[in-house]
């Protein structure tokens, strides 16, 4: 699949309409934002991978604190270094789009709170999770005391099977009861 | 004008700053803003604008003195030094007290021509006793309001999953969006997590460890009980000390004394709850009662008010009675009100923007002072404090609505302010939920002794000096002597209105509107028992999984033996 970067062939968006949850005009915005990406010669080269830091000056990702694990997660890279190619850019935009469906979305949702990419979210993803959402500076940060009863309390509410992590099936059976999921997990560009 | 002011924590990103309890705050600041204005308004209709149209269209219309009048003049002759002036605007002394400011002003007009009549007297009464009852018909039908959305809104502790998992809204964009975002679920978290662990402690507690905690608790609601002692003690001194003694400081004695108590004792009372170690709602409920001291305070100022007036209860002896009590009543408030507002406005400018300062100049300073909280007990407290001397001063002084009004709008912007530039979410957890309903409770009991002071003011007599009820014995007896001066047929309307015919309706009607407010209530328990049954169904939705769970580990299990067996 070779994408000039610089034009989008017909058949290959009607492919792209096919593969993901975009539209038509939503892709060619994607296409548009993404060759802004990158430099004066990669633009020639098909299939570029764009390194992960320049994709994090994108508005829609800059401030988001999950940044980083969604680039990883959305990543083909053999050397896991979250760089993206506009296929995987498309697939992440697909995800977080207004059409995919809550199943696409907790999966995704999942893999990203999965911060050391062992399938389940232990302690230690629940932890970095929770301070991904208070912040990550010192004054805005839970105490240990209250991170452990948080920790302790979010196993007691999730964990079904008692084995101490919360396993997909288990975070899908949180997610499902939640009515405002699938707006909050959307960027849209 | 009034409708224009924004919530400003409603409005968009700003509301996951602060969390719901300021957010009820301002809510309630602006009701109470709207309340004044339009009691302003009903005032001004009835009583202030008759009284400028007759007194402007001439003095041969009835208004005439008492032969037995005491002397009574209030504007003494002769010049005038620039800052008396100034002392004047802020004690309503001197040029300010022979004003429609005050009761004193008002005539005893009574208007009659062959087809128009208005008698001053009584429309200011009836517009009085109007004016309490719109007040509380006010403050009800919020409440009721209230007490829906305490049942609605209350929001379901523990769920923690559920914030963690699905809280953030990948949408956020910018800087600014993430951190107010990351700071309201902070917030949350620990609001929940601080509950729980509390109640936790608390059932863990030993018996001696118990003992140890009431015992402490008892000796430390003594200290506060003995604060609350010195603290009236210091009022009627104060109130009694200020009496015919001239000079700013000394006019304004009881103000500052009142000011002084609570601004102090509310801030012990909070050590001492500290010490205590109640549950973050307790305390709560603990500096909500503390309104209540600002309440018997008030109630203090008035009972000295009150000696002086009567001589301690001992009418017949007419000499100690002070000329026109009534502007002095009204005096005494409008000073409140006024002190009440230039102490928030000074701490606003001396305390909070100096901090801020030092917050931006130097981080070490400021770290060592903590950032300022916006503590919204406290803040409620002095607005249902002021609203309380409102209404007690409504009667003596009809424009003190007007003023208070203004001096809300503009707390309600200086706030604003300073909760935007100055302040940090309160350390303290605080529930809008229940919040709410207290604010009203409390603003009840404050409307409660408002009405005592009217109802008594009403029966006892009135000063022959000055006002529109100088002729009668007390300021009631002019519904009596206007009703029989009323016409035949008129007479008998009112007899008719009293009587069962038109009272059994007006009793359908209420009973009408009963129902209605019942059913409000009733609607918001039925979203509670739905909560309730949310919260049963996800039990059964837990088992059946584990249920599955179950069946697919042993189909696993039956397999894995197959496949044992074939090998």
């Amino acid at each position: 699949m070779g994408t000039t970067a610089s034009q989008l062939g017909k058949d290959l968006l009607s492919e792209y309409q096919e593969l993901t949850f975009l539209t038509k005009q939503e892709i060619l915005l994607a296409h548009k934002r993404f060759t802004e990406l990158l430099t004066k010669d990669e633009k020639d080269l098909p299939n570029t991978r764009v390194p992960m830091e320049r994709i994090l000056t994108l508005p829609e990702l800059k401030s988001n604190p999950f940044r980083r694990r969604i680039c990883h997660v959305f990543s083909t890279c053999e050397q896991k270094d979250g760089s993206l190619t506009f296929e995987d850019f498309l697939d992440l935009l697909s995800a977080f789009s207004d059409s995919a469906t809550l199943e696409i979305k907790s999966h995704y949702a999942f893999r990203i709170f999965d911060f050391d990419d062992d399938g389940t979210l232990d302690s230690g993803d629940l932890e970095k999770l929770v301070n991904c959402l208070t912040g990550e500076t010192d004054d805005t940060r839970l105490t240990v005391e209250e991170m452990r009863q948080l920790i302790s309390n979010i196993l007691e509410e999730s964990d079904i099977d008692k084995d101490g992590t919360v396993n997909l099936s288990e975070f899908q059976h949180v997610i499902s009861r939640s009515p405002d999921f699938v707006s909050s997990f959307k960027i849209v560009l | 004008q009034v409708q224009q002011m924004q919530v400003p924590v409603v409005s968009s990103t700003e509301s996951w700053n602060f969390g719901g309890g300021v957010q009820s705050y301002f809510l309630f600041l602006r009701f109470l803003v709207v309340l004044n204005f339009v009691s302003f308004l009903l005032i001004a209709a009835f009583v202030i604008i008759p009284s400028i149209v007759f007194r402007s269209v001439g003095s041969n219309l009835a208004n005439s003195t008492p032969e037995d009048c005491m002397e009574y003049n209030p504007n003494p002759q002769g010049l005038e030094v620039f800052y008396n002036y100034f002392l004047d605007l802020l004690s309503g002394t001197g040029f300010m007290e022979y004003s429609y400011l005050f009761y004193g002003y008002y005539n005893n007009t009574m208007v009659e021509d062959r087809n128009f009549s208005y008698n001053i007297p009584l429309a200011y009464l009836f517009t009085a006793v109007f004016y309490f009852a719109f007040c509380l018909i006010c403050i009800i039908a919020m409440g009721t309001a209230a007490r829906v959305a305490v049942a609605t809104g209350g929001s379901a502790v523990g769920n923690y999953s559920m914030i963690v998992f699905t809280g953030w809204d990948f949408g956020c964009l910018g800087d600014r969006a993430t951190r107010l975002k990351q700071k309201n679920i902070h917030y949350r978290l620990q609001v929940d997590l601080e509950e729980e662990s509390r109640n936790k402690r608390a059932a863990a507690l030993t018996l001696c460890q118990k003992i140890v905690l009431y015992s402490l608790r008892i000796f430390m609601g003594f200290v506060a009980f003995g604060l609350i002692i010195g603290a009236f003690y210091g009022i009627f001194e104060a109130t009694n000390f200020s009496q015919g003694i001239l000079g700013l400081i000394i006019e304004y004695l009881p103000s500052i004394v009142i000011t002084a108590g609570n601004f102090m004792v509310p801030l012990l009372c909070d050590q001492i709850a500290l010490v205590e170690r109640y549950s973050p709602s307790t305390t709560i409920i603990v500096a909500l009662l503390a309104v209540f001291l600002r309440l018997v305070s008030l109630g203090v100022i008035l009972f000295t008010l009150w000696s002086q007036i009567t001589c301690e209860g001992n009418t017949s002896s007419g000499d100690c009675e002070l000329c026109c009590w009534e502007t002095r009543v009204g005096q005494e408030m409008y000073k409140l009100t006024l002190f009440d507002f230039l102490i928030n406005i000074a701490v606003l400018v001396l305390v909070e923007f100096p901090r801020m300062l030092v917050d931006n100049w130097s981080n070490k300073l400021a770290q060592w002072l903590g950032r300022q909280e916006f503590v919204v007990p406290s803040n409620v407290l002095g607005l249902v404090y002021g609203q309380t001397v409102v209404w007690t001063g409504a009667l003596f002084c009809p424009l003190l609505p007007l003023i208070n009004t203004i001096k809300f709008f503009i707390l309600f912007y200086s706030k604003k302010i300073t909760l935007f530039n100055n302040c940090r979410p309160a350390l303290k957890t605080f529930r809008s939920t229940t919040s709410t309903f207290f604010f009203l409770v409390v603003l009840l009991f404050g409307w409660g002794l408002a009405t005592v002071v009217m109802v008594y003011s009403l029966a006892i007599h009135p000063s022959m000096g000055c006002g529109p009820f100088r002729f009668f014995p007390t300021m009631w007896s002019i519904v009596p002597t206007s009703f029989y001066n009323l016409s035949k047929t008129t007479q008998e309307f009112l007899f008719f209105i009293g009587s069962q015919a038109f009272s059994i309706p007006l009793f359908a009607l209420s009973v009408v509107m009963c129902y209605f407010i019942a059913l409000a209530s009733v609607y918001g328990k039925s979203v509670a028992l739905l909560r309730a049954q949310l919260k049963l169904q996800e039990g059964c939705d837990k088992k059946f999984l584990v249920k599955q769970i179950e069946e697919l580990s042993r189909q696993l299990q039956i397999s894995k033996h197959n496949a044992g067996v074939q090998d």
